[in-house]
């Protein structure tokens, strides 16, 4: 009896002691996560501090006419940004325009249509099409697409258009080849694999019974793509979106190649323009003079500012979505 | 083993399955199974796990297609036209044969939307007729009284047996002539499965019902004919009422008195 009790005893200490020392790894293991957490912060909260201390001079100097005047000239150092984030937005937006319908439309030939012997190459040459440096994105642009853009295309969209309105003035000559349109295409190329990856993905996540369920009410397989899987992964799909829009909004080595880099606003989108990380990385090393560099970092303050914004109305969007219709993947 | 079933002459044949056979690429999962399903009845297939009784269900709208290396061989009668013939319109045929399936699957929209959705796919309507089907169904499938107030809120907001209850509501919207169903109180508490089985008992005086079941009580709660399947065959047709009080075969007995499967 009284053997019993002692060995018993003695398993509840060394069971105790086994959960003080689980206790202990725990506690360390909080402190690793949550001081790996409480980094990012700490670098996040130090890069804006670092940007608004270096663009303080530039801010202090132009206020808020730094975002809405079109003058960038560093001989007389009056800067202004809003040719640059005009071409930025634009740029961006619509490579949008041009990859999110094919990235979608890839990611619905992969996961419903293609042949299963097929599913492996093409989402095999997209991730790869992911890892093409970017210089090399610029490179093919300005040696080999800008100049068969600029003698065998442009020529017949101007061509085609000139006597449309709206679109005569969208895509006005001359031809130069290079220009924000150009960028534009290029972006699109680069973020496409972006958001047919991260669609493929989230497609193959839609449960099957949902749907056969639709299939079985008699839906094409378009109907049941737009009604009921898109829909169901819209989260998913306009994360892909927001990450292939983030690339396009700072990417900088291709477009810098082929925009044109000029600091003027143009109705035209075959003209040449620019974007604030084209306008950082190609003027960084040439920049003197007082409010130039503090100019330049204004300018990746308002490039993050809008990447910012970009995301807030990305999450208000999806709230308003998630309400009206309710649940799917969260 | 006699597969061929017996055929009531004093009734009417919806869906004639004959020598039907089906392969999982190179799995006969389906050998040789002949059964008629009567019109406006509701027929239950019955059977342990991997007998193929969701397959042969799976048959009937050709849903199986979806998925390649499944094929049927053999031929199934919708009202004398064999439906695995190529030319048939895919699309319509599923119009016509709905189903129902294990889990619930809402649309992820409205609970208006479920059901208008289903409707409009086939006919262009005025909104006020279109809202007048969509009360119809839903009181159809017991559910108008809960969802009455919040039609507007999302299918995927209800309760598992309010979804089942949805999901057979856009079934009914659309007018089918046969209503197929996978196990639909599988995954339901029994007071949602009583709703349900009252709900099958309604439409069987409109619609064909086939229904897959493991549950051998509500197969002789809610079916008029009972097909008992084992490894892909056909084991026993007939009524109900016969099949389980004096079943023929004593592989059918020896199940329906539960000693295996």
């Amino acid at each position: 009896m009284v053997d019993a009790a002692l060995s018993e005893n003695l398993a509840a200490t060394s069971r105790g002691a086994a959960l003080r020392r689980f206790g202990r790894s725990d506690l360390r293991f909080r402190f690793f996560t949550g001081s790996a957490a409480l980094l990012v912060v700490v670098i996040f909260a130090g890069l804006i501090a670092t940007l608004v201390v270096g663009a303080w001079p530039a801010i202090k100097a132009f206020g808020f006419d730094f975002l809405v005047t079109s003058s960038w000239n560093p001989v007389t150092e009056r800067f202004g940004a809003f040719p640059a984030i005009y071409g930025t937005v634009v740029s961006s937006a619509i490579a949008m325009l041009i990859a999110l319908p094919i990235g979608i439309g890839i990611a619905i030939f992969l996961t419903e249509l293609c042949p299963r012997s097929l599913k492996r190459p093409i989402g095999i040459a997209i991730e790869l099409l992911a890892g093409i440096p970017s210089i090399v994105y610029g490179i093919w642009g300005l040696f080999v697409f800008v100049p068969y853009f600029q003698q065998t295309i442009q020529p017949r969209i101007i061509d085609a258009f000139a006597n449309v309105p709206i679109l005569s003035t969208l895509f006005a000559g001359p031809p130069f080849g290079v220009g924000i349109f150009t960028a534009s295409l290029i972006l699109s190329i680069m973020i496409l694999p972006f958001i047919s990856a991260v669609t493929r993905d989230v497609f193959e996540t839609v449960p099957h019974t949902l749907k056969e369920a639709a299939y079985a009410i008699g839906c094409t397989t378009w109907e049941v793509m737009w009604n009921v899987v898109l829909p169901y992964s819209r989260s998913g799909v306009v994360g892909g979106a927001m990450l292939a829009l983030g690339r396009a909004l700072g990417e900088t080595m291709a477009v810098t190649f082929v925009i044109g880099n000029a600091h003027h606003i143009n109705s035209s989108l075959f003209s040449a323009g620019t974007t604030i990380s084209a306008t950082i990385a190609s003027e960084f090393t040439e920049a003197l003079g007082t409010l130039y560099i503090p100019a330049l970092i204004e300018l990746g303050l308002v490039l993050f500012g809008i990447t910012f914004i970009v995301l807030a109305i990305a999450q208000l969007m999806l709230y308003r979505l998630n309400r009206l219709a309710g649940g799917g993947s969260k | 083993m006699n597969s061929m079933a017996p055929v009531d002459q004093n009734q009417k044949v919806r869906i004639d399955i004959h020598d039907l056979s089906f392969y999982y690429g190179a799995f006969k999962a389906l050998k040789n199974v002949s059964l008629p399903l009567y019109d406006r009845k509701v027929t239950a297939f019955i059977g342990p796990s991997g007998c193929g009784k969701s397959t042969l269900l799976r048959v009937l709208n050709r849903i199986y297609e979806l998925y390649p290396k499944q094929r049927a061989e053999g031929k199934v009668l919708l009202d004398g036209v064999n439906i695995l013939e190529g030319k048939q319109d895919i699309n319509l045929l599923r119009a016509r044969v709905g189903m129902v399936f294990q889990k619930p699957t809402p649309f992820p929209m409205t609970i208006y939307d479920n059901i208008a959705y289903g409707i409009k796919l086939y006919e262009r309507t005025r909104k006020s007729i279109l809202d007048d089907r969509v009360e119809e169904a839903l009181t159809r499938a017991a559910l108008w009284n809960e969802v009455k107030g919040k039609l507007k809120e999302s299918g995927l907001s209800l309760s598992g047996g309010q979804q089942q209850r949805l999901c057979i509501a856009r079934t009914v919207a659309t007018k089918p002539e046969v209503i197929l169903l996978d196990e639909p109180c599988s995954a339901l508490d029994p007071i949602s499965t009583a709703k349900i089985e009252e709900l099958i008992d309604e439409l069987a005086n409109e619609y064909t019902i086939v229904i897959v079941t493991h549950n051998m009580q509500q197969a002789s709660r809610v079916s008029d004919h009972t097909a008992f399947m084992f490894l892909g065959e056909l084991v026993e047709f007939g009524t109900t009422e016969k099949l389980f009080t004096a079943p023929q075969n004593k592989r059918t007995e020896e199940y329906i008195t539960g000693r295996f499967g």
